[in-house]
Parts: C-alpha cells; sequence; structure tokens
C-alpha cells in the first residue's frame, strides 16, 4: 500500500452530477458502527476508501432535539421502519455515523456466554474473547467508555436501581460512551453537544482524516460480482428533501466491498444484487432483541424526557436455562416516543398521555435466537421494497410475559402507585394478586407494543458455508473480496446492547482484511 | 383484477398481512364529505384521501372533550404532516396508505366490519370512534395492521407538535450549555 494520503471529506449528495464514478481499493456501504471502525482502520493502512451512506450528513447544530425532525431525518424509512405487520417497530439509524448518531450509548462487550455459543453452534471458536479484547479496549478508549457513573441516573432509571436492588436482582450502573455529557436526555435524537462519541465523531473522522472519502445521501442498490469477485457498488444519489433518486454513483473497488448497512439493509443488498447467495440464508436468522415495555405511574414527577436515556440495567434474567432470557432497561418517555407506545386512542389515550411526566419505563429486550427459535427473515419485493417478517414463537411470548410480570414487581417494589401493560387493553396492576392476569391476555401480533432497536443477524458468521454466509473473520464464502462488518454477521442475538460488539467485531475484521491486502490484490 | 390490487392481496397491507376482504373500492371516494382543504400543497394523497385522513385523526386525537384545550388534529395539521412524509417513503408504502384510506371510507367495508353503512367521513362522531375500534380489534391482523398505521402516525405527528407540549407537562427541549471549545 501507500504512504500517507491528504485527507478526504464528506461529500454529500447535492455536489454530485448525475453520473459519478470513482475508483478505490475499498467501497464501505454505511457509515454506522461497523462501517467506520472498518473505514478508520483500512485508511490508516494507506488504503484508499470510500463510504456510501444513504442518510444524511448532519452535525450537532442540526440536532434541535425535536422528534418531528429527528425521527424522519436520522431514522430508517424515516421513523417508519417496522415488520410487515407493523408489530415490531424498528428503530434503526440512517444518517452520517448510522445508528450510533441515534443510540442510547449504552455499550457493553459481547457477553462471554454469548461468544461460548458462537463457538460450540456455529463452528467459530477462533472468535474468543482474548481474540476480541484488544478490539474491545481500543474501541473503549476511542469512543471514551468510561465506568458506569451513578451521577448518570436520572429519575427514570432510579427506579429501576432501586426495584431491582430490593429484589436482589443485581442491578449495574451502564458504561457509556460519552465525554462532556451534559445528560440533557436527547441521545436518539443527535447530541447537540457531540459529547456522544458516535461513529462520524471517532472512527469516521479518522478515517476521513487519513484520507477516505464519505458520500452522503447515496443509497447503494447492487453489488456488482464477476467470477466469485465483488468490482463495485453501485448508488441512487438521493435528492435529500423527496428522498427520490436524482442521479447515481459508482464506486469501482480495486480490493474489495465491505458492507456494513445494518443487519436488514446488508442482506437485502446481497438479495437484491442476487449476489452471493448460493447458501440460502442470506436474509434469515435476523434477530432483535424484541423490546416490550410497562410503563408505572408514580405520585411525583418522573420527567422520562430529561438525563441520560440508559443508566442502570439488571440481567439476572438473561440465562433462564431452557427458556429464552431478557435483560431489563429503562427507555426515554418523550412525547412521541410515549404516546405512540401507549395504546388506544381518543379520549382514553390523552388520558394517558397527560400522565407521561409520572410514567417511568422499564423495558425487557429479549435475547433472541439463543434457543430454538429462528428469529425473522429479510426479503426484498419486486420493486425493492425491503420486506422483514418476525413471528413471535411461543419461546418469546413465553418470555415476553414473564418479563412483564417481574418489571411489574421491580416497579411496585420501587414504589409505583400502579403499573400497567401496553397491552390493546392494558393490564393494571396495584399488588403482587394482579401479576397473574397478564399471562391471561393474548399475546398477539398488534395486540402489546413492541419494538426493536438492536438488529441482528441475516448474514451470519460461521465455519459451513451451507448455514452460513461469512467466516469468523467476516469473509464471505462465496465472494472472496467481499466482507461483512456489521451486526448482520451475528449468528444469534448479543444479549446485551450490541454497538461496542459491532465496533469491535468490525475491527477486527477490517485489521485482518488489511493483513491479507496483498494477497487479494490481483 | 389490475396488478396493483394484486400485489396489494399479495403482499398486503403497508407490505403486511394477506387481505381477505374486497379489493380496490372504486367507488369509496364518490360520495366523501371533503371537509376543509388542506393546510397545505398535497404530496401524495388526493383530495378525498386527504379528506379521510383528517376525519380519521380528528377521532383519534386529541378525543373527545378536549376541544376547548387542546389544538385540534385539524390545528396541528396531522393529515398534511402525515402527507409530507409518506410522500418521501418507498412508493409501495404511500400506495398501501392510500388504499388503506379507501378501505377505511369504504361504506361498503364499514357495514361489514363494524356495521356502519356509511362512508366514515359522513357518519357521526360515536359512529366513527366504533369504526376505528373494530379495525383495532379485528381478528385480520391486516385491519389490525391498518388500524396501527392510523394511530401511530396520527399520534405521532400530534404529540411532537410543541402546540400539544404543555398539555402534556412537557417543557421542551432544555437550553443546550455553552460548552467551550
Amino acid at each position: 500500500m501507500t504512504g500517507p494520503r491528504a485527507p478526504g471529506r464528506i461529500v454529500t449528495g447535492a455536489e454530485l452530477k448525475a453520473m459519478s464514478a470513482q475508483e478505490v481499493d475499498f467501497a464501505i456501504v454505511g457509515s454506522g458502527a461497523g462501517g467506520g471502525a472498518a473505514a478508520a482502520v483500512l485508511a490508516a493502512a494507506g488504503a484508499k476508501v470510500a463510504v456510501v451512506e444513504e442518510g444524511g450528513h448532519y452535525t450537532k447544530t442540526d440536532f434541535n432535539m425535536q422528534e418531528a425532525w429527528a425521527y424522519p431525518a436520522l431514522y430508517q424509512e424515516h421513523g417508519n421502519r417496522a415488520t410487515e405487520d407493523l408489530a415490531i417497530m424498528i428503530l434503526q439509524g440512517r444518517n452520517v455515523g448510522g445508528g450510533t448518531t441515534i443510540n442510547w450509548t449504552s455499550s457493553f462487550r459481547t457477553p462471554p456466554a454469548t461468544l461460548r455459543l458462537w463457538a460450540e453452534r456455529h463452528g467459530i471458536g477462533d472468535l474468543d474473547a482474548a481474540t476480541l479484547e484488544p478490539h474491545f479496549a481500543a474501541v473503549e478508549a476511542r469512543l471514551d467508555v468510561g465506568a458506569g457513573n451513578p451521577d448518570d441516573v436520572n429519575a427514570n432509571n432510579r427506579k429501576l436501581l432501586e426495584g431491582a436492588g430490593k429484589l436482589g436482582w443485581h442491578p449495574e450502573l451502564i458504561r457509556r460512551s460519552v465525554k462532556g455529557c451534559a445528560r440533557l436526555g436527547y441521545c436518539g435524537m443527535g447530541c447537540p453537544l457531540d459529547a456522544k462519541r458516535t461513529s462520524r465523531t471517532t472512527f469516521l473522522a479518522d478515517a476521513i482524516a487519513a484520507g477516505a472519502d464519505v458520500y452522503s445521501d447515496c443509497r447503494v442498490k447492487l453489488v456488482e460480482t464477476d467470477r466469485g469477485r465483488a468490482r463495485a457498488v453501485v448508488a441512487e444519489v438521493l435528492d435529500r428533501a423527496a428522498d427520490r433518486p436524482r442521479g447515481r454513483l459508482i464506486i469501482h473497488a480495486r480490493k474489495g466491498v465491505v458492507l456494513a448497512g445494518g443487519a436488514i439493509n446488508t442482506p437485502a443488498l446481497l438479495l437484491r444484487s442476487r449476489a452471493g447467495t448460493d447458501s440460502g440464508v442470506v436474509g434469515k436468522r435476523t434477530f432483535l432483541h424484541p423490546t416490550v415495555p410497562i410503563v408505572a405511574f408514580y405520585d411525583q414527577p418522573i420527567e422520562g424526557f430529561y438525563g441520560a436515556p440508559q443508566s442502570v440495567s439488571v440481567h439476572h434474567f438473561a440465562d433462564r436455562g431452557a427458556r429464552v432470557g431478557y435483560f431489563l432497561e429503562t427507555a426515554p418517555v418523550h412525547p412521541m416516543l410515549g404516546a405512540i407506545a401507549v395504546p388506544g386512542f381518543g379520549a382514553a389515550h390523552r388520558k394517558l398521555a397527560e400522565r407521561l411526566p409520572f410514567v417511568q419505563a422499564t423495558i425487557a429486550l429479549l435475547i433472541d435466537g439463543h434457543h430454538d427459535d429462528d428469529g425473522g427473515r429479510v426479503d426484498v419485493t419486486e420493486s425493492g421494497r425491503i420486506r422483514l417478517r418476525y413471528p413471535l414463537y411461543a419461546a418469546l411470548r413465553e418470555a415476553a410475559i414473564d418479563a412483564l410480570g417481574n418489571m411489574a414487581r421491580l416497579q411496585l417494589a420501587a414504589g409505583a402507585r400502579e403499573v400497567m401493560t401496553l397491552h390493546e387493553t392494558p393490564i393494571v396492576i396495584r399488588s403482587e394478586a394482579d401479576i397473574a392476569r397478564i399471562a391471561d391476555a393474548p399475546f398477539v401480533a398488534n395486540g402489546h407494543t413492541l419494538f426493536s432497536a438492536h438488529q441482528m443477524g441475516g448474514c451470519a458468521m460461521g465455519s459451513d458455508p451451507r448455514r452460513s454466509v461469512v467466516n469468523s473473520r467476516g469473509r464471505h464464502h462465496q465472494l472472496e473480496n467481499l466482507w461483512i462488518v456489521d451486526g448482520s454477521v451475528f449468528p444469534t442475538s448479543v444479549g446485551a446492547n450490541p454497538q461496542v460488539s459491532i465496533y469491535a467485531h468490525a475491527r477486527l475484521f477490517a485489521t485482518e482484511i488489511a493483513r491479507t491486502a496483498t494477497e487479494i490484490t490481483r | 383484477m389490475n396488478a396493483d390490487r394484486r400485489r396489494f392481496l399479495k403482499r398486503g397491507l403497508l407490505g403486511g398481512g394477506v387481505l381477505l376482504l374486497a379489493g380496490t373500492l372504486p367507488f369509496a371516494f364518490r360520495t366523501t364529505a371533503l371537509g376543509r382543504r388542506p393546510r397545505r400543497d398535497l404530496r401524495l394523497l388526493s383530495l378525498e384521501e386527504h379528506a379521510v385522513l383528517a376525519a380519521v385523526a380528528a377521532r383519534i386525537v386529541p378525543g373527545d372533550g378536549a376541544e376547548a384545550s387542546w389544538p385540534s388534529a385539524e390545528a396541528v395539521d396531522c393529515a398534511g404532516k402525515i402527507d409530507a412524509l409518506l410522500a418521501t417513503v418507498h412508493p409501495d408504502v404511500g400506495g398501501d396508505f392510500r388504499r388503506l384510506l379507501r378501505m377505511f371510507e369504504s361504506s361498503f367495508l364499514g357495514t361489514f366490519i363494524a356495521g356502519s353503512p356509511r362512508p366514515f367521513t359522513r357518519a357521526a362522531p360515536a359512529e366513527q370512534d366504533a369504526r376505528i375500534e373494530a379495525w383495532r380489534r379485528s381478528r385480520f391482523t391486516v385491519l389490525r395492521s391498518g388500524y396501527q398505521a392510523l394511530r401511530r402516525l396520527t399520534q405521532a405527528a400530534y404529540y411532537s407538535s410543541p402546540e400539544v407540549f404543555a398539555r402534556i407537562g412537557y417543557a421542551g427541549p432544555p437550553v443546550v450549555p455553552q460548552v467551550p471549545a
């Protein structure tokens, strides 16, 4: 590879001509945790890198803390992504920085139990904690992930801390990817201080300093392949306001293509390209940490609008043996997010909305894919629309009902006046005796609020090319110079908030790509 | 069966479910009450579709009994905001949403689903609420999905509007502290 390059830059769609073409060493699709980390490593190694991002480029002065702006601007499908039956709302980033721009900063390493499961069931024993250790450490250092800080705990999280503490459920302070955080509470809408360490402000910035270019507002439609090699990516240049194509960008990749569009877009891109899909498992086993919220009403204001959105977690129920496990955290209670989470319409809904300042919201994230549940499936319709189907398996419904009961116990222990499930006919819980009623309520699609902020799987790592898409270093089994470095490579859900897992795996994979770059050049 | 209808039957509402009921209802908008003119130029919906959406939104937010102290759905232009939003998502989603409004307005489907034999825009408020409730509680997934689409879009447009913040005890975003460079 060559010596140091002049710094690159972020090129917005508006700056591109109707037809543009570039030639680089590596084309990277997506600029979130995976794309950012990979770009930084490859650019530092001297490769010419282009990162292509579907979303727009926004900086701290754009982040106005208004949901009406943030969700359409910063999220996939303008905040409307969901499973095809709309039963699970999907919160997923779409901007320069991807999910890291809008995540709630929670920073966990991949749990050792999850790595062991992947080794045992998916044949990737060479991806162990010791191999990942230097990458976790480097990622945590770059993201300023410090020790959990009790000063981060707002009233919403304090109820989780107190309730779990009283019940002996071992609550923990969450490590956060922030520096100089003012605890405003708007991490999900972009940090107006840049106090949150995101891909854009860390690894992507490093990549640009080392010569990488980032193309925003460019939606990659196809990966072009030829004789088992990826040759180029073809993108639509989008008019940002209309979100409609106004041109075309082709990035020719001399050495390789790296996919990091996230666990829904990456399998969809391969399927749309009809490239690297021989295994028949691309887009299958998509995992969501299906997330079950419950609300508690307190006599005193909680004001879940403000303060660090997540600072406490409870992993006491992560291992339930033969049954699906889950972990507990909180969700911020902003007006729009809070209003659409609580069921109903008209006067009944309005009366709930009036009580939002007194609401504490606890969430259970179901650890899907670790048992017999096969997750969901991504495919692409004839017209190019991405479709996600996700059945609510009996094992997940059992876990959801168990979690609702335990969250209600926790909230009562923390002093809630009453707890309310988010069934279409909510169950109001004022004492332990009411909890049994949860099991009697139907838990069906669109019968209880569900969402996902963590998308994983669909292009799983594995040793068997018939049952997996990439190897334990992200390299595609059929396309020798195509790598996948996002959450789609995880063979199951992670069992913890995944951002650090994605960054660290991407950093490991990209280090391996850089090491073997001469071998793959021809 | 035309291509649009065939695709809708196969793929379902907003990409979802299997539509078990009748198809494109070509006459559904003939008797639509247009109500007030849109507050902005429409980007996706027709005047009739906008009128149905505005009528549904008026029942979803803020609800009966609140007219004096809460902004109306029309005052915060829920229907216009939803039109602008859906003009930017995948064209299939916009198309499905327009078909959903047609189904909601249809007196034929109203009779079938909720015993409500009038176009939605011409039904009395209580009858409109019963119709929404029937979709919400339906045993058909596609109708429950349709209800959720209308409910969530409307409530999202309404509760993300600063005019509504004070009504729910939200003081709005804090002042961003000045941080030395």
